[in-house]
């Protein structure tokens, strides 16, 4: 599977359930009533890029990731990752990827860092000497490792940011997923955040990160692409440097542009079709 | 991977949750000695509550005629099948509330396999605990035991076993999709404690409402459990209860397996395995 892109997304469907008002419980009990957080999603991303989903709130960023995670099934269309099919095979979907979760309370905060580690590493196969060697690399990779004795719960923001990664990288992954991980950082935590995932992990590494993120200025200086998207669907896609550098102006310009035409394109859809006037 | 791999795998990873567990718990000094604590107020409130019903009761004398006796047995049993029933659950539940179970299951490690290993330590805890109030029964109160049955105590702690993991399954698959307000555990829970007989023998509930407790898994349990280790029973005189558990285990286990996968594939089809 080596050849293969690292995420390829074809025609991606996912709708949520959503739970009506008591009138239309009442009215219609049976009535299934859905959200689209997917609308056909296409994507493909090479191996050792940095790639940053960029898209408003809603747009299906953490959605598209819950998928090629396997946290979530779609309900149409394929996606490869790694070469692996994530619902026929998700176990090996699993043993190539990192998950960077960066909700703090995913991880234990009354158990040290290490502690956290050693559990999570165990979880993903690890044990024995190779396990310790491991945590010890990922440790150090992430400037943790003199802190890997304190208490979750002592550590700041950005350094639980970091667990995270530590976390994501036990696999030995070569794709790593990231969400907004930079947020809620200050300037200074994020910028560190930002060249461990593009300098370290990418460059030197070779590994892929695909980084969803609304920081559009955090995307033009980090990706080897992106991609925009909104509603599900993926708008525009390309190098920051081309996106940016075309006629269309600064990539906020881009941005801006690649949304209103994709809404205005959804209306179309959406729009009927005028009735035909019969011929003569 | 071979067999023995993925036993050796699954091993680990159980040893790896009883271990996190166990650091845990560690970090709340007080629990174990509270507990311990809380074991000796019931056994005392049990011991002189005993006081106010003679010896020799006709309703006592199938499981050895002291109340006391059978008191204990019942509240320290009921404890832990409680833990075998809700402790699963409660699992499922504080996972998706903390935020650990997305991180957990993004691993390659199976929801069952997170399941039983998230809940290995609150059972043998109460394993633990069980043996502890019985031990503080024994050893502070005079409780007397009878020539205990090994083989049928042992059976019938085996198919209780069985039969609250199920229960527990079913709660488990109940939160996976509805999150909260499981029914089981009012069904088997709250009306166990009255109508199963664990602080007086059913045989003093009404005949209108005695069909009831026959239908629930904890009189059996408990019946079973008193027989075998108070009144010298022999395994005839057990074997009843042990019919009844089977008989819910036959029916109990398969029917949590299915609706646990079918909830699980729910839960990752509506994208709600980790909501709250």
């Amino acid at each position: 599977m080596s050849g293969a892109p690292a995420v390829l997304a074809e025609s991606l469907v996912k709708r949520y359930p959503v739970l009506g008002g008591v009138r239309d419980i009442v009215r219609r009990p049976f009535r299934k009533r859905t959200t689209t957080a997917l609308d056909g999603l296409s994507l493909q991303v090479g191996r050792g890029r940095a790639f940053c989903l960029l898209g408003p709130n809603g747009a299906g960023k953490t959605t598209l990731i819950k998928v090629l995670t396997t946290l979530v099934l779609p309900d149409g269309g394929r996606a490869l990752v790694n070469g692996h099919d994530v619902v026929r095979r998700p176990g090996l979907v699993k043993d190539t990827v990192g998950y960077a979760i960066n909700d703090e309370r995913s991880f234990y905060w009354r158990l040290t860092g290490r502690q956290n580690l050693e559990f999570f590493g165990a979880l993903v196969g690890l044990r024995g000497p190779g396990r310790d060697a491991k945590i010890s690399e990922v440790l150090r990779l992430t400037g943790l490792e003199a802190a890997a004795g304190l208490r979750f719960n002592a550590y700041s923001t950005g350094m639980r940011q970091m667990l995270a990664f530590a976390r994501a990288l036990l696999t030995d992954a070569d794709l790593l997923f990231v969400d907004e991980p930079t947020r809620s950082l200050d300037p200074l935590a994020a910028d560190k955040v930002r060249t461990f995932l593009r300098r370290e992990l990418v460059d030197r590494r070779g590994k892929t990160v695909f980084w969803a993120t609304h920081d559009l200025a955090e995307a033009a200086s980090m990706a080897h692409e992106i991609a925009v998207i909104d509603r599900g669907r993926v708008r525009l896609q390309g190098s920051p440097s081309a996106l940016a550098g075309g006629a269309a102006g600064t990539l906020r310009e881009v941005y801006e542009s690649a949304l209103a035409a994709g809404r205005g394109a959804d209306e179309e859809r959406k729009a009927p079709v005028p009735e035909q006037g019969g011929g003569p | 991977m071979s067999g023995a791999r993925r036993a050796a795998r699954f091993a680990g990873k159980l040893l790896a949750f009883l271990r996190r567990d166990f650091l845990e718990a560690l970090t709340y000094r007080f629990t174990f000695v509270s507990s311990l604590f809380g074991i000796f107020l019931s056994s005392a409130t049990f011991y002189f509550v005993s006081r106010l019903v003679p010896p020799g009761a006709p309703s006592l004398e199938p499981f050895g005629g002291d109340f006391f006796a059978f008191a204990v047995v019942g509240v320290a049993f009921s404890s832990l099948l409680g833990i075998f029933q809700e402790g699963l659950p409660s699992v499922i539940r504080g996972a998706q509330v903390t935020g650990t179970l997305e991180a957990l299951l993004v691993t390659r490690t199976s929801v069952p396999t997170v399941l039983l290993g998230s809940s290995l330590y609150s059972l043998l805890f109460q394993v633990l605990r069980t043996g502890l109030h019985i031990g503080l029964a024994v050893a502070v109160f005079g409780l007397e035991l009878g020539r205990v049955n090994v083989p049928g105590l042992l059976s019938v702690l085996f198919l209780t076993a069985l039969c609250f993991l199920s229960i527990g399954v079913l709660s488990a698959s109940f939160i996976l999709v509805y999150k909260s307000g499981n029914p089981f555990g009012w069904i088997f829970g709250g009306v166990s404690g009255l109508l199963g007989g664990v602080v007086f023998p059913v045989s003093l509930l009404p005949d209108w409402i005695r069909w009831v407790s026959a239908l629930l898994p904890v009189t059996h349990a408990l019946n079973g459990t008193r027989k075998s280790l108070l009144a010298s029973a022999a395994l005839a005189d057990i074997l009843p209860s042990i019919a009844a558990l089977a008989m819910f285990d036959a029916v109990l286990l398969p029917l949590s397996l299915i609706a646990f996968r079918l909830a699980l594939r729910k839960a990752k089809k509506d994208g709600t395995l980790t909501h709250y």
